[in-house]
């Protein structure tokens, strides 16, 4: 699966074994599997490195036949040994610098965040997606603050690398974080830890799906450029040049009858209503 | 002429022929004409991109950006707000801080708006710009101008893209005569004697576009347009022979064959009898 291809996941599931005491781990991740997760996570605490290293072998099989990513919480050395698709560190572990180092350019790693600055740091880093959470209290990170749905949305207006939200969310609460601006949802015991994993998988999806239609129309923008409407999901003006792909121009912009430099283009950001110009130069006496 | 150049904004130039890029029939011809022209500084306007094509479409990207200055116009200003407005665009791009104040107050003449020039000009001066307003023939307003800030004045020979000449040589000489600034002739030259003409009267260069973007051969025009600016710079500088009401012969009357015959018949000079 290719690097754009994996970007394009909605739904998030991670291993948690004491959720299903009796049921074997893959029995379990192939349910959600065949409910429809994106991708898989194993997460595993408290086992010796022979029996993650098990387990890792074990749903790389299963993940190469529903061609979904494998990502392993830590061991780097067991991500390549069983050639898992990337690793997922927490703020605690190494760096993203000596993680791609060990992986190398084309493995995907991602990072726990709890805050926008780790946000910002680990999209810096070059850190492939970031966890965004625990959005509620919850179980599987007992004691960690519940860092609500704004820090959802200050990630959904701040963040530009693929972010998901996680902890606590379940079906009763899926849409609060949704609303929030998440586009991804991470979801542990609410999955793992029911009877039926493959059905709530496919309910999360339908909210998810569902969410995207509203936020695509909401999160559009209404903007005047060289006298002309446009609606517009752009964040900045970086990104309208891109999607109007204006790109290969030497070009010189005004924002609301203001110069914005080409430097800044990146972290100046739009409002809906704003008016822009976008000129250049032409033959003239 | 190495060793007459043209200062504008305290840049000495070697070339007095000012480069307008407009109407080229392709951009190989123009790329050509500028090299004939021998021309250092070039002109060109400031546009809203075509947000349905994606290629770049720039003039800039047909030249060396490195031996060449650069002239932005603020064509399409129609007032000192609008003018200055695009003249900060055009400087924004990082090419300079040159700027051609050209503001149109008549769509069918395209004259310039004395008022509004003037205003342009002070404001655009003291943002540090090196103005050039291009301007009516009008010996007062150029010398308001120079006052302003401007660091020449390019009064017109005749409307934009006429090809008429020089339709007043009297006020054009009368603000060569006075200017402080140089004078660039800009607009309504028509053809390379027109702008050996304009040199003659005094200017100090010429801008045009028009005569030789349209010309059957631009890339010919062009080089005939730097021979003339070069002929008329060296005839000025010469000094031409006043004008007189009636002839005076290449030889003097002294030692003619026929000297004594005429002298008989009280002829004392001057042709034949």
């Amino acid at each position: 699966m290719s690097r754009e291809a994996w970007l394009d996941f909605r739904l998030y599931v991670i291993t948690a074994q004491s959720n299903h005491p009796g049921k074997p781990v893959v029995d379990v991740i192939e349910q959600t599997l065949i409910g429809g997760a994106q991708i898989v996570q194993l997460r595993n605490k408290t086992g010796t490195r022979a029996e993650v290293l098990e387990q890792a072998k074990a749903l790389r099989l299963l993940t190469r036949k529903y061609n979904v990513p494998f990502i392993i919480n830590d061991y780097p050395d067991i991500v390549i040994e069983t050639d898992a698709d990337g690793v997922h560190l927490g703020q605690e572990d190494m760096p993203v610098a000596e993680a791609r180092r060990l992986l190398g350019p084309d493995r995907i790693i991602g990072i726990s965040t709890h805050n926008l600055d780790q946000a910002l740091a680990a999209e810096r880093d070059g850190a492939d997606y970031i966890g965004v959470g625990p959005v509620f209290p919850t179980d599987t990170k007992p004691g960690r603050a519940a860092v609500t749905t704004s820090y959802v949305a200050e990630a959904a207006r701040h963040v530009s690398i693929p972010f998901v939200a996680i902890g606590g969310i379940t079906l009763d609460n899926v849409d609060l974080v949704l609303a929030a601006g998440a586009k991804r949802i991470c979801a542990v015991s609410a999955i793992v830890g029911s009877d039926d994993p493959a059905s709530v998988c496919r309910s999360f999806l339908r909210r998810i799906e569902a969410a995207g239609g509203k936020a695509e129309i909401a999160n559009k923008k209404s903007l005047t450029v060289n006298g002309r409407q446009e609606l517009t999901s752009a964040r900045t003006v970086e990104e309208l040049v891109q999607q109007l792909g204006q790109q290969n121009k030497k070009l010189i912009i005004e924002l609301n009858g203001v110069i914005v430099q080409r430097a800044q283009w990146t972290a100046t950001e739009l409002q809906d209503g704003a008016s822009i110009e976008m000129v250049h130069f032409v033959g003239g006496g | 002429m190495g060793d007459d150049p043209l200062v504008i904004g305290g840049h000495a130039l070697r070339s007095r022929f000012l480069f307008g890029t407009g109407r080229f029939p392709s951009p190989a011809v123009l790329q050509q004409a500028l090299e004939a022209s021998g021309s250092e500084v070039i002109t060109f306007a400031v546009r809203r991109v075509n947000l349905d094509s994606v290629e770049d479409d720039s003039v800039l990207q047909h030249f060396d950006e490195k031996s060449i200055h650069y002239l932005p116009n603020t064509s399409g200003a129609r007032t000192a707000a609008e003018a200055v407005r695009i003249a900060r665009l055009a400087r924004a791009a990082g090419l300079g801080d040159w700027i051609k104040v050209e503001i149109s107050g008549d769509p069918r003449t395209l004259l310039p708006d004395p008022i509004e020039t003037l205003r342009a000009t002070e404001q655009l001066a003291s943002e540090g710009f090196i103005v050039l307003p291009y301007t009516s023939d009008d010996p007062i307003l150029c010398k308001r101008l120079e006052e302003a800030g401007a660091s020449a004045v390019m009064p017109g020979g005749s409307p934009i893209g006429t090809g008429l000449g020089l339709l007043n040589p009297y006020n054009l000489g009368l603000i060569a005569e006075q200017s402080g600034v140089p004078v660039i002739i800009d607009a309504g030259i028509g053809s390379a004697k027109d702008a050996a003409e304009a040199m003659e009267l005094g200017a100090d260069g010429i801008l045009a576009n028009t005569p030789v973007a349209k010309a059957q051969d631009p890339v010919m025009m062009a080089r005939a347009f730097r021979l003339a600016i070069e002929a008329g710079r060296l005839a000025r500088l010469a000094g031409r022979i006043p004008k007189k009401r009636y002839a005076s012969a290449s030889s003097d009357w002294a030692g003619s064959l026929f000297e004594a015959a005429a002298a008989g018949e009280g002829v004392s000079g001057g042709g034949e009898t």
